[in-house]
């Protein structure tokens, strides 16, 4: 899926002193910099302070990014590195795993997030996710076919409309209605 | 369902086309489309199993606030680590000493290495005689002024396998070389990340 021109805008502002860019950076990327800090350490608030470090480390270092590479993989390297660091100052692993320092960012299992950790946050995100699968479940077949393989498969519009033998501007239509539809199911529980 | 929140959509799939920039401002000035961009993440990030077990709805703002509490900037060199608190001149001279002490180990490990040469016996010159390479060195060396004062030596070693032997004839050698075993002691003693003083000795070969 590619959102480096979007991204590369929202650098750029950065660069030019507007924090308000980083911002939306922040909340796009937080889940998988959250996800990613959670393969090497498994207490959640500690894996929120390294993800926001990573964040703040990134911030700092923003006017260094050339734009060689996609925003988020420079972004994972800070994130695993401020992880990878944490663990070696803090000398120890994540409690029922013995794997290595260099092969959690690899490791595909369990998050390592602690089961007990936030009741209110842990029922917030079952809850989220039931909304959203709920919701996917009543589309109409044609909004649920475009949302899925934007979403899903990564296509893009081009390639949706080539599959689903419709207009570009049809699926960017069924795209967003079903966003939209999905959205009106999602807000009350985040407002 | 409106113009913006089609915008909206467009711009996160980065089909925006030549209204990016515009449509981007729009979302920067308006918290509610910022939330409602946040939503339409949510969607793919629970359809592809990203989303975290446990989530903060306060993570960036966290975020935007230590930066502004921080007021920090983003940077155009490297960070540097701060070191810790302390005196600035000391902290200078701790900062220094380091870079000091690797310069006197380089001094040890010039000397060490010009006496652990092995010795060739020129033609004419009998025991203890030099190669003249090495003679120069050594020379130069002793030349080189050392605590306040040019110490001059004769250079006559006695060879003995590998091993050199300054004569008892050369204290100013001596001194020399004790000299830089001493303050390099000192460094040592102090600075944990040094190693050890090299000790001037060599092992006799033939034993």
């Amino acid at each position: 899926m590619g959102t480096s021109l979007l991204d590369a805008e929202l650098v750029k502002r950065v660069q030019a002193g507007e924090t308000g860019a980083f911002d939306i950076l922040v909340q796009k990327y937080q889940h998988k910099v959250i996800n990613l800090v959670g393969r090497f350490v498994s207490d959640p608030a500690e894996c929120q302070d390294i993800a926001q470090d990573a964040f703040i480390k990134a911030y700092r270092a923003i006017g260094n990014f050339r734009g060689d590479s996609q925003f988020y993989t420079w972004l994972y390297r800070i994130a695993a590195n401020t992880a990878k660091n944490y663990l070696a100052s803090r000398a120890r692993k994540s409690p029922g795993y013995t794997i290595d320092v260099d092969d959690a960012e690899h490791f595909e299992g369990e998050s390592g997030l602690k089961e007990f950790a936030n009741p209110e946050s842990l029922l917030l995100t079952d809850e989220i996710r039931a909304t959203i699968f709920s919701a996917i479940e009543k589309l109409p077949d044609d909004l649920k076919s475009a949302i899925t393989l934007r979403e899903l498969d990564g296509l893009s519009y081009e390639e949706i409309a080539e599959v689903m033998d419709c207009p570009i501007g049809t699926v960017r239509s069924r795209i967003f209605r079903a966003r939209d539809v999905i959205d009106k199911e999602l807000r009350p529980l985040l407002e | 369902m409106t113009d913006q929140d089609e915008k909206l959509s467009f711009l996160l799939d980065d089909h925006a086309g030549e209204n990016a920039n515009a449509d981007l401002d729009e979302v920067m000035g308006d918290v509610n489309l910022q939330y409602r961009a946040r939503r339409y993440r949510m969607i793919g990030e629970v359809m592809r199993h990203e989303l975290p077990k446990a989530i903060d709805t306060n993570f960036h703002a966290s975020v935007m606030a230590q930066i502004r509490n921080q007021d920090l900037q983003p940077a155009t060199r490297p960070v540097v680590t701060e070191t810790g608190p302390g005196n600035s001149s000391i902290l200078s001279w701790i900062g220094l000493k380091p870079f000091a002490g690797l310069a006197v180990a380089a001094s040890v490990a010039i000397v060490t290495v010009a006496l652990w040469q092995p010795l060739k016996q020129e033609p004419g010159l009998g025991d203890g005689g030099l190669v003249s390479a090495d003679q120069q060195k050594i020379q130069q060396l002793a030349k080189q002024q050392i605590q306040g004062g040019v110490v001059t030596a004769s250079t006559r070693v006695q060879p003995l396998g590998m091993r050199w032997k300054v004569e008892r004839e050369m204290p100013e050698l001596q001194q020399k070389l004790n000299a830089y075993l001493v303050t390099h002691t000192e460094y040592s003693n102090s600075m944990q990340s040094l190693i050890p003083q090299a000790r001037v000795a060599g092992f006799d070969s033939q034993q």
